[in-house]
């Protein structure tokens, strides 16, 4: 079974010299077609810059990013935004949604920016919404919505139009434990239902949702499995440094 | 109060730092600010420069002397004001009054005095081609109390009486070794020298007496020497019949109180009419800023939003947070006007040798009005303070939970308002409906109601702009993505959107208002315009009783003579004696043409060839019927409408000098064709031929040169110096039909282009501030895959937005005054003693759509993509999207 996302010794650092930051130093791993990934480590360890690098928002310094077989390093900025908008959805902690437009115009935005006509794209965005069982909502704004049934829409807009990876950072930080299990459950199905995912989270019982889990310190993978026991490996120092 | 002072220090450290920190929205401010600031004072500064107000130019015209005494022949009871040349003296011509001599004017004025005598006036001089006009001066220039008048650039000043010294504009028209007056006078040229009052003028300087001058400044002038001429003297010396220009009194002139009641409202300056439109136009310029400023601080108080929620959450009071917005329109404003001040200042001091340029006249000393400049920076301070007015309040009725808990967005829109609007623009209505009943009824005066209607209809559209706003929203759904984000995002945040889209509302009304007055007056130049010759053709023209016809041919025939120059024939109409004709059909009435009177010296042509009509410019169908009725032997009588031919009864009457009554020389009654004309104006009465003419046993004799071929504008203007020189009397036209003035042309350019700076100004403001304001959602729209050019289509879609919301309630807020002042402006009713005649209107409507369409369309549609090509394409990728 192939990886639809694969990072091969990545490295980014920030500035240069005596200030370069090294927020990623040679991180591998890859998610397959129906798993989903928790990357958890504690602050600054580095799993935003990795999530946006996988998005394909950020450049790594070295290294390869690999989403369906494609190399993002070697895109060009249009072709990587191509990519996000047919392969990659994201859904973040803040929801960012666009106040401006309705929950289904939100959803339908990443079809209609990719040239589907918007009658389709309304039509796949319902669905989408469907799924995730606030299609009632559709006509609403954001500003009128509820976090959790913000969240719910920012997840309908990361799977609408058949895309295969999902990265999500942080989506239950800004909302409620038994909201944030639900939105958990959401991202779970879509993987099961064939996604690959990506989940950053610093939060141990949300990796109990994920396949495996990748503990990041200081821009180093520290662990790829899903059998150490989480605390233990949050709590030990870098095993090298 | 030291708690409010205090608490102001506070708002103004905080609008301090936050100006310096978003840096780039303060010098948008500023700019807004400080542009209209600049301008206004660099025209004020180069005006009052140019005015020659006081004692400043007075070295010019009295030399060294203390004052110019000048007299008139038969004046008698002299008043004037302080500056009888300038600012305004009266007196009445009696045949027995005797101005006073050099000595009595001496006299009266006492001490240790003389007098030099100074004749200014114009005269004529030979040129190369004919004769010249030029200003002269004689007097004594070796005296030391002219020194200053002018000043001598080569050779010397006249030593004797049959030399002058000549200005080098006259020496370009190339006058020859000596200086040949009208009259034949020979005057050797012994130097030049220049006006210090005028430049690039001809003048002539002479000794006194030398020159046969024409003169303003009275028939006799000294100017006299000794100590300071007070208002007392004179008075004195009006009471004898003379007028003074007193160095002292210029300086110190006398209060209204001390003048002759007589003078006391000549310097009355602008009427209360004037003077309410200036202020209306204030008003509009102050509209006009606060509205283009207004979005800066909308953005500004909004990203002050979370300072103000945590001043709120500290237990700060609305008023407190009002102080932060409103203090930064204090610092914005005054750093605005004292730098619009001091460019504008400098921009005059760079300008006034190009402004000099275009003018002959020289300036006075630069000179800078501190007291109306103080009002213009003043303007400049409120203006921004206005502008932060609205924010402020709404700023400070913001939602605190709301704006910690991180959503944005404005308050609900009032629902009053848009009533109040609507109001408004019926007021608005109103007064323009009062203007346009005023303009047609008697008295006149629609102008005041009219130009109110429009700061009324502006006022009414600011308040309606938020409705356009939100509706344009609501019929977004089915747009593209750019323009549906760009029209919901405007009316989410009307605090910023409504004041630019005002602004290119106010914009464009005010250029469609002067669009559709401008076309208006045009139309009614253009169709009340009437040729005086056949289209194309020129003639020379001259109304004295013998005027040299034979070399006015000759001079028509050697310049044009491919153009095949003829003389016209006809009842003369020029001299002293004065000769009437009158036709009259039968069974009609006596009155037939309402006007006529053209560039032949006769109102009655006598045709020696039915060609003949073809030099009165008529219309292809009424030059036919008037051939065909003279070739039949018919007379041709013009009329305001369509007359059956038929009998009528032709007399003709004369009147010599002298004479009480008309003497009838002859009355015939003939078969005659009626022509009807259009505009209700013929060149002449009627054409006729020899044997009718000699039947009336009318005079007849040449009456014009008619050069059927034209004239080139350099023929005209050799032509034009050639016959001058026959007699001052001679005039040369070219027909060349309606022109529209070149002024008219450049003031629709001017129109279209200031609509067009301020709509990109208002839409580039907006657009800017949106955009830093959209920076999350544009994030956002990156995350989830946009193109890099989205971004340039949401900056393309905002202008747009912002530009044809403005533009379209612009142009239909416009279009009430706009519709209104044509009534005032083109009103005819009064034209006409009867009813009007075919062909006429009492009143012009003339819509410019070419110029609407390009401001409300074109324009917008232009900015927009100005806009979007302008617009950084990369999307803001935030590392973290929070």
């Amino acid at each position: 079974m192939s990886a639809v996302l694969r990072l091969v010794d990545v490295h980014r650092t920030h500035g240069e010299g005596e200030a370069a930051v090294h927020a990623l130093r040679g991180v591998s791993f890859a998610v397959h077609s129906g798993e989903l990934v928790a990357v958890m480590g504690p602050s600054g360890s580095g799993k935003s810059t990795l999530l946006t690098i996988a998005g394909g928002l950020d450049q790594p310094t070295s290294g390869r990013v690999e989403v369906e077989g494609s190399d993002l390093v070697t895109l060009s900025q249009a072709q990587r935004a191509r990519m996000r908008r047919t392969s990659i959805g994201y859904v973040f902690q803040g929801f960012n949604l666009i106040p401006a437009l309705t929950a289904v115009e939100n959803v339908a935005l990443p079809r209609e920016l990719d040239g589907v006509r918007s009658r389709t794209a309304r039509a796949e965005a319902r669905a989408a919404l469907e799924e995730v069982g606030i299609v009632d909502l559709a006509d609403r704004f954001p500003d009128d919505m509820s976090g959790g049934q913000q969240q719910r829409v920012a997840i309908a807009r990361a799977v609408v139009g058949e895309r295969r990876l999902i990265l999500a950072d942080e989506p239950t930080g800004a909302l409620d434990s038994e909201t944030g299990e639900e939105i958990l459950r959401l991202i779970r199905a879509r993987c099961d239902a064939g996604a690959a995912g990506v989940l950053v989270t610093h939060e141990a019982r949300h990796a109990a949702w994920a396949d495996r889990v990748v503990f990041l310190r200081d821009g180093v993978v520290i662990d790829e499995s899903g059998s150490a026991p989480v605390d233990r490996l949050l709590d030990e120092p870098a095993a090298s440094r | 109060m030291s708690g409010r002072l205090t608490s102001w220090r506070l708002a103004l450290r905080l609008a301090r730092r936050d100006a310096r920190r978003s840096w780039v929205r303060s010098g948008l401010v500023l700019v807004l600010i400080a542009l209209p600031v600049l301008a206004v004072t660099a025209a004020a500064t180069l005006y009052e420069t140019h005015q020659m107000t006081g004692s400043e130019g007075v070295d010019r015209r009295l030399g060294t002397a203390a004052a110019k005494v000048y007299t008139y022949r038969h004046a008698a009871d002299v008043a004037q004001t302080a500056d009888p040349e300038t600012g305004g003296a009266s007196w009445a011509t009696r045949r027995r009054a005797t101005p006073p001599t050099e000595r009595q004017v001496l006299d009266t004025l006492g001490g240790e005095r003389r007098a030099v005598p100074i004749a200014t006036g114009y005269l004529r001089y030979r040129t190369a081609e004919g004769m010249g006009d030029a200003q002269s001066v004689a007097t004594d220039f070796d005296d030391p109390l002219t020194a200053g008048i002018a000043t001598l650039s080569s050779g010397h000043w006249p030593e004797s009486d049959d030399e002058v010294v000549v200005s080098q504009a006259l020496l370009d028209r190339d006058p020859g070794e000596q200086l040949t007056l009208r009259g034949g006078t020979k005057l050797d040229i012994v130097g030049t020298a220049e006006s210090t009052s005028y430049r690039d003028t001809a003048f002539v300087f002479a000794r006194p007496g030398v020159l046969p001058t024409t003169g303003s400044s009275g028939d006799q002038a000294w100017l006299v020497a000794g100590g300071p001429v007070v208002w007392q003297q004179v008075r004195q010396l009006n009471d004898l019949g003379a007028f003074v220009v007193s160095r002292a009194v210029l300086a110190d002139p006398p209060s209204a109180s001390q003048l002759d009641p007589d003078m006391q409202y000549s310097d009355a300056g602008i009427d209360s009419a004037e003077l309410t439109i200036l202020v209306l136009i204030v008003v509009m310029v102050l509209i006009e800023v606060v509205l283009l400023a207004g979005p800066a601080f909308a953005v500004g108080a909004r990203q002050q939003t979370r300072t103000l929620a945590l001043i709120a959450a500290a237990g700060g009071t609305p008023r407190q947070a009002r102080r932060v917005i409103l203090a930064s329109g204090v610092v914005l404003g005054a750093a605005g006007a004292v730098l619009g001040v001091v460019l504008g200042i400098a921009a005059a001091r760079a300008l006034q040798p190009l402004v000099q340029h275009f003018d002959v006249q020289r300036f006075g000393p630069f000179d800078v009005p501190w007291l109306p400049l103080g009002g213009v920076a003043a303007f400049g301070l409120v203006s921004a303070l206005l502008a932060a007015v609205v924010p402020a309040f709404i700023a400070s009725r913001q939602n605190v939970v709301a704006v910690l808990g991180g959503r944005r967005g404005d308050t609900r829109a009032s629902r009053r308002s848009p009533l109040i609007g609507l109001v408004l623009v019926g007021v608005a209505v109103a007064l323009a409906a009062l203007g346009v009943r005023r303009a047609s009824g008697m008295g006149g005066g629609g102008e005041v109601p009219i130009a109110l209607s429009a700061v009324v209809a502006v006022l009414g559209m600011i308040l309606l702009a938020p409705v356009a706003v939100v509706a344009l929203a609501r019929l977004a759904g089915r747009l593209p993505l750019p323009l549906r984000f760009a029209a919901r995002d405007a009316a989410r945040h009307r605090t910023r959107t409504v004041p630019a889209v005002a602004a290119v509302a106010a914009t464009v009304a005010g250029v469609v208002a002067l669009g559709i007055s401008i076309t208006s007056d045009e139309a009614e130049n253009r169709e009340t315009y009437t040729p005086r010759l056949a289209m194309g053709q020129a003639s020379v023209t001259d109304y004295a009783q013998k005027a040299d016809w034979p070399a006015y041919l000759a001079a028509a025939r050697e310049v044009a003579p491919e153009s095949g120059p003829t003389l016209i024939r006809g009842i003369p109409s020029g001299g002293r004696t004065y000769v009437d004709f009158r036709a009259r059909f039968v069974g009609q009435p006596r009155s037939m043409l309402s006007s006529w009177g053209g560039e032949l010296a006769t109102s009655v042509v006598v045709a020696r060839d039915p060609a003949d009509v073809d030099a009165l410019g008529l219309d292809a169908e009424a030059a036919g019927r008037a051939r065909r009725a003279l070739a039949a032997g018919q007379p041709v009588v013009f009329a305001d409408r369509a007359v059956p031919d038929g009998p009528a009864r032709l007399t003709v009457k004369q009147q010599a000098p002298r004479e009480r009554r008309m003497t009838t020389l002859g009355q015939v009654q003939v078969d005659a064709v009626a022509v009807p004309v259009a505009q209700a104006y013929a060149p002449v009465q009627a054409v006729l031929p020899t044997s009718v003419a000699r039947r009336l046993h009318a005079p007849v004799a040449d009456v014009g040169v008619l050069v059927p071929g034209g004239l080139s504008s350099a023929q005209q203007q050799d032509l034009s110096e050639k016959v001058a020189a026959i007699s001052s009397r001679a005039e040369v036209y070219v027909e060349r039909g309606y022109q529209a003035d070149s002024a008219v042309v450049i003031i629709k350019l001017i129109l279209a282009g200031l609509g067009a700076v301020l709509m990109l100004g208002g839409t580039l403001t907006a657009t800017f501030l949106a955009l830093s304001d959209a920076k999350p959602d544009l994030a956002t729209l990156a995350a989830v895959g946009a193109r890099p050019r989205t971004r340039r289509g949401v900056a393309g879609g905002y202008a747009l937005v912002v530009g044809l919301v403005g533009s379209v309630l612009g142009a239909l807020i416009g279009a009430i005054p706009g519709l209104a002042i044509t009534y005032p402006l083109t009103d005819r009713s009064g034209y006409f003693s009867g009813p009007v005649p075919d062909g006429l209107a009492t009143h012009y409507i003339d819509i410019p759509w070419l110029m609407i369409a390009g401001v409300v369309l074109g324009l917008p549609l232009l900015t927009a993509l100005v806009m979007a090509a302008a617009a950084r394409s990369r999307l803001p990728m935030v590392a973290r999207l929070q």
